[in-house]
């Protein structure tokens, strides 16, 4: 029998000059530079970061003329940098004497959509993922039970048999939910009735989303893309400068047009005739008339307390 | 007995076998580390959107369906379809002939429309709102002898509650400005819009709808249930 062996030393002089113990902290090293690469490659993302002076910006109600003047400087310089196109960006201030509302008349839309695409044309929201204000719901003749609503409906043409068609967008409340759940402050309503969202402030949090009863918001989940010959050069502050990725956006009754004194887009290019704005101040507007005289029977879920200033109203 | 035996092989601390191991693994995270380097796609970025096309041009366009006379007539455009005496003879108005169902026969200069005012055919009769002693111009219900270019009081003769609706600026469209002070604003007048001949507006194809982030194709269109209108 042979003598048990003695328990081998470590071969410090053997040829191999790896040991199990030097390969771990090898490998250990690398993973390690590799998962540290791999956390900070979002960073490789950030070709545009945002600006000391975006950064330092006050809200936008502290801001001077003169600080105002310089921000909007910034933005045409921003936006001419990322399309190429010098835009003229105006910030508009609510007029004296004037509340907006908006009157559609039911029986006269007939679903074509032309309005949603107006309303992409004039207030530079991203093409792709796709942002739109307005939505068309197809309701079924005798009922307007939203439930039965249908926004995705194809048709070769409109209007279809036995359905009429109820365009919906941000319905600029008097008593607007989303501007109460705002824990910055950055959307509030002004004293023309529209509710504006500063999209330098909002932390992209998403309540006021949560909060309106008209899925009327919709937020930039990812950077937006507006090809540049798409681009609506005339901007406004509060109204269609484009937009960051992680802000929310929706419908401000083109306040780049309305606080001008022209009609919003959606109007313009209604071909029936079916949309109606003015100020309601003014008794002898075309929304007083209709208000007045015409059948104005619903506010959008009057339940709800947010008292709409967007009426539907029905001609017979 | 004493000779030296001779050393035992002392047992490999590293085996070959490990070494081949330890190698195809630090091979393969190499492999790794190159693939990840070479398509960042793998870093867990999220797959390409679909392409959105840029919708129709023809869908942003803000001009009225039908074009007026006066708006013919500040384009400058060719007037020779209203000049009816370039044909007709002055004061003998043209006869109208009817088939045997009482229905208008339009000659076959005049074959360009189709006479579908109304759901009845008592509209359907060229002097209701021509004038027959002056062709060029139209004849309201009351007797009034009306221009081309101002056509909307004889619709409202008939049509007295859209009329009503028009002036208040319930029905129609109003382009241009809201606020007078800023700019003009353009009303729209029936014929913007309605053929004279065959008012009802015919249906059109919708403009796309919303796409969602995921590819979902749109319901069926459902079987529309029964008005009761």
């Amino acid at each position: 029998m042979a003598p048990p062996l003695p328990p081998a030393a470590p071969d410090k002089t053997s040829d191999h000059a790896m040991s199990r113990r030097s390969f771990l902290r090898g490998s250990a090293a690398v993973s390690g530079l590799a998962a540290l690469a791999a956390s900070l490659s979002p960073l490789r993302e950030l070709q545009d970061f945002t600006s000391t002076e975006e950064f330092l910006q006050k809200y936008y109600k502290e801001l001077t003329p003169e600080e105002m003047k310089r921000v909007l400087a910034r933005i045409e310089r921003e936006v001419e940098r990322q399309y190429g196109i010098r835009p003229h960006v105006r910030d508009l201030r609510p007029m004296d004497g004037v509340e907006f509302v908006y009157c559609l008349n039911l029986t006269r839309c007939i679903g074509c959509r032309k309005c949603v695409h107006a309303c992409v044309a004039e207030n530079n929201p991203s093409r792709n993922p796709e942002i739109q204000y307005i939505r068309v719901l197809r309701l079924p003749h005798g009922s307007l039970d939203l439930e039965k609503a249908e926004h995705r409906y194809a048709a070769e043409q409109v209007p279809e048999k036995g359905y009429f068609y109820m365009p919906v967008q941000c319905q600029q409340c008097e008593n607007p939910p989303c501007v109460k759940v705002c824990p910055v402050n950055a959307t509030w309503q002004e004293k023309d009735g529209i509710t504006v969202i500063d999209y330098d402030w909002c932390i992209g949090c998403r309540y006021c989303e949560a909060a309106c009863p008209y899925w009327a918001r919709r937020f930039n989940f990812a950077q937006p893309t507006i090809p540049r010959e798409r681009l609506n050069p005339e901007m406004a502050y509060l109204g269609n400068r484009p937009r960051p990725k992680g802000v929310m956006e929706k419908c401000h009754f083109c306040v780049q047009r309305t606080r001008a004194g022209r009609y919003p887009a959606c109007l313009e290019v209604c071909p029936v005739g079916a949309r109606k704005f003015g100020n309601i101040l003014d008794p002898n507007s075309e929304v007083s008339h209709i208000l007045r005289e015409k059948r104005v029977f619903i506010q959008l879920k009057e339940e709800m307390g947010t008292s709409p200033r967007f009426f539907y109203y029905f001609d017979k | 007995m004493d000779t030296p035996s001779p050393i035992p092989p002392t047992p490999d601390p590293f085996p070959r076998r490990t070494g081949y191991v330890l190698a195809g693994l630090s091979l393969g995270f190499a492999g790794l580390l190159a693939l990840f380097a070479a398509d960042p796609g793998l870093w867990g970025r999220p797959p390409a959107r679909p392409a959105v096309p840029p919708v129709d041009v023809k869908f942003l366009d803000t001009a009225p369906w039908r074009r007026s006379y006066a708006d013919l007539v500040a384009a400058k455009e060719d007037l020779s379809d209203f000049d009816c005496y370039a044909c007709h003879e002055k004061n003998k108005p043209p006869p109208i002939r009817y088939d045997a169902n009482h229905r208008i026969i339009l000659p076959k200069e005049h074959s360009n429309f189709s006479m579908a005012h109304g759901s009845h055919d008592r509209n359907n009769q060229c002097y209701n709102c021509h004038n027959e002693s002056n062709l060029v111009t139209l004849q309201a219900r009351d007797g009034r002898e009306l221009k081309f270019d101002n056509s909307v009081p004889l619709c409202g003769s008939c049509h007295g509650p859209t009329y009503r609706d028009w002036e208040g600026g319930a029905h129609g469209r109003t382009s241009g400005h809201w606020d007078a002070k800023s700019g003009p604003s353009r009303r729209l007048v029936c014929v913007n819009c309605h053929d004279p001949h065959q008012p009802r507006i015919p249906g059109r194809a919708a403009a796309p709808g919303p796409r969602s982030l995921r590819e979902e194709t749109p319901p069926a269109v459902p079987v529309p249930p029964t008005s009761t209108r």
